[in-house]
């Protein structure tokens, strides 16, 4: 006999209560997680697309990526002999438009890959958010370390670094503004590390740990993610601790008639279950609209492998709360029960 | 037939440094077909006896015999078991499951008891027992619908559904009035006769002592 379901049917208003509240911080979460992506993604969608590889800069360059320069003969050498590989650089910098005002980018230039986005000398291709700052395709652009105007040749959809629309440029103009020959960084897709002297090789988590900010900022989200994770956790234990308190008497009779322990606690499990897959399911389902609904310029970045992710935590920490609560049940003596009178 | 033998059972409860004797020695035969009844004074230790009886407690000493084999030489596990399938109980109060209407208390007794029935068989020995407690008509109520008389005696039918050999009753009329009491006992009396249960009775009314077929008193832990 399914005792859980039976329950929850005769005492809709009490499981509805504990289901909207396992909803609402499954919710938070998901929204704060989708927030903390989007964030992720503002600060470094231009490396986090690119496929699983190992980037390498210079072993002297102290982990920070604009310090590094790869000498030609190791980039020749590499790019000449790792298939797919790819040199480029990132350099922050601004552009004005035709009105004269100052936009913010990360100026991106890449040796021939499919990684990187190409165009010919004097043209650029930008960020769609820039799109949305009033350029057109077309339009002139200029910079004061570049005596050229850059011609606006398209757009690219969310390519960002460092919080800031990426705008792909020659390698000419890129030596011209910023008078290097040599590129920062060497990127060697789909292989596992190697080794090259004089450089430091960095996969792809590791490299966004050099981003200026990013670290702090994912800590910080993450952080809060955790938090309402560990929130959500107490607060299971603490609604099936409250319920279980009500029904001890209960669980004591059943446990007198020869109810196996097992059972309650299969009870309480099935519960927990049913609750948390609807909470989950409509929080997941509410996070996407949300995704769909929020504003362009609001950061909200939520796949599903990260929910589905966040949703197996949410059932593993249910599981273990509804657990804890139910230990009390081991602990009533039928005895006990039969005295204290009807509940 | 003696179904369930009660040997020299002594219950000793420690309070503190003091330890105090309930049961001094205890010996009791519950026969097949016969209501017993366990009168005495409050603290003569006739609940102790009775839940010692039914495996809810261990004795101190002595020899609780079930069917032939020594209950206190029986895990806990194998008590369950006992309790569950050869054993019914009714307590003071009805303890019906408040989500379970008075149909389905009594088809978690029999899954508890790990009945053979058919789905089918087990509906149709519900629906001979309701007739027999006089609850048919509220077969689908919910416990808080029914009468403190009625809950007794769905109780009541919980308690025997799964044809027990032992009925335990702990003070089953103590919260009815007289003429619910009156019926709840003639039912006990009837039941353990047609079942051929061995009922054992713990009540403070003497009234209810008539439907009793064997009195035994007990005075300050020992059987007069």
């Amino acid at each position: 006999m399914n005792l859980a379901w039976k329950d929850m049917k005769k005492n809709k208003v009490r499981f509805f209560i504990v289901g909207s509240i396992i909803f609402l911080v499954s919710f938070l979460t998901f929204i704060i997680s989708g927030l903390a992506n989007g964030l992720s993604q503002d600060n470094a969608a231009l490396i986090k697309d690119l496929p699983k590889g190992y980037f390498y800069m210079n072993a002297d360059a102290d982990k920070t990526y604009n310090l590094s320069k790869i000498d030609n003969e190791t980039q020749q050498h590499i790019l000449q002999n790792e298939e797919g590989a790819v040199a480029f650089s990132i350099q922050m910098g601004f552009l004005n438009d035709q009105a004269n005002k100052q936009h913010s980018v990360a100026f991106v230039t890449a040796t021939d890959s499919e990684f990187f986005a190409q165009v010919k000398q004097g043209e650029v291709l930008l960020d769609s958010s820039l799109q949305d700052k009033g350029i057109h395709i077309g339009d002139s652009l200029t910079n004061n370390q570049l005596e050229e105007q850059l011609v606006v040749k398209g757009f690219v959809e969310q390519k960002k670094f460092s919080h800031a629309p990426v705008a792909y440029i020659h390698q000419e103009d890129y030596t011209h503004m910023y008078r290097v020959q040599e590129m920062q960084l060497v990127f060697i897709p789909n292989t596992d590390v190697k080794e090259f002297t004089g450089l430091q090789a960095f996969s792809q988590k590791e490299f966004l740990q050099t981003i200026p900010s990013y670290n702090a900022e994912q800590l910080s989200l993450n952080m809060i993610i955790w938090f309402l994770v560990v929130i959500s956790g107490l607060l299971f234990a603490i609604f099936f601790y409250m319920m279980n308190v009500q029904k001890i008497g209960l669980y004591g009779i059943l446990k007198a008639i020869g109810v196996k322990t097992i059972k309650l606690f299969k009870m309480i499990w099935t519960q927990m279950l049913i609750l948390s897959s609807i909470a989950l399911a409509l929080s997941i389902g509410l996070s996407q609209m949300f995704s769909l609904l929020a504003p362009n310029s609001m950061p909200f970045h939520l796949t599903i492998p990260a929910m589905l992710q966040l949703a197996i935590v949410f059932l593993v920490i249910g599981f273990v709360g509804a657990t804890i609560s139910g230990l009390q049940i081991k602990k009533i003596e039928p005895l006990q029960a039969i005295q204290r009178g009807e509940a | 037939m003696t179904v369930l033998a009660i040997d020299d059972v002594r219950k000793t409860f420690n309070n503190g440094e003091v330890a105090e004797d309930i049961l001094k020695g205890v010996h009791l035969a519950l026969n097949a077909g016969e209501v017993t009844a366990l009168v005495g004074a409050s603290g003569s230790g006739k609940s102790t006896l009775l839940t010692i009886a039914a495996g809810l407690q261990q004795a101190s000493n002595g020899e609780v015999i079930f069917d032939g084999h020594n209950m206190t030489d029986m895990s806990a596990e194998q008590i369950r078991q006992i309790r569950a399938s050869q054993f019914g109980f009714i307590f003071q109060f009805a303890h019906l499951v408040p989500f379970l209407t008075v149909e389905e208390q009594l088809l978690l007794m029999l899954d508890v008891a790990e009945t053979t029935l058919s789905k089918k068989a087990q509906l149709q020995e519900v629906d001979r027992i309701l007739v027999l407690v006089g609850m048919s008509h509220r077969k689908q109520a919910y416990p808080a619908s029914l009468s403190g008389g009625e809950k007794q005696r769905v109780a009541i039918a919980r308690a025997i559904i799964h044809r027990p050999k032992v009925l335990f009753a702990d003070e089953p009329t103590a919260s009815l009035d007289s003429q619910r009491s009156k019926e709840v006992m003639q039912l006990i009396h009837d039941m353990t006769k047609e079942l051929q249960i061995a009922t054992l009775l713990v009540t403070h009314d003497e009234e209810m002592l008539i439907y009793a077929d064997r009195i035994i008193k007990m005075t300050d832990g020992l059987i007069n």
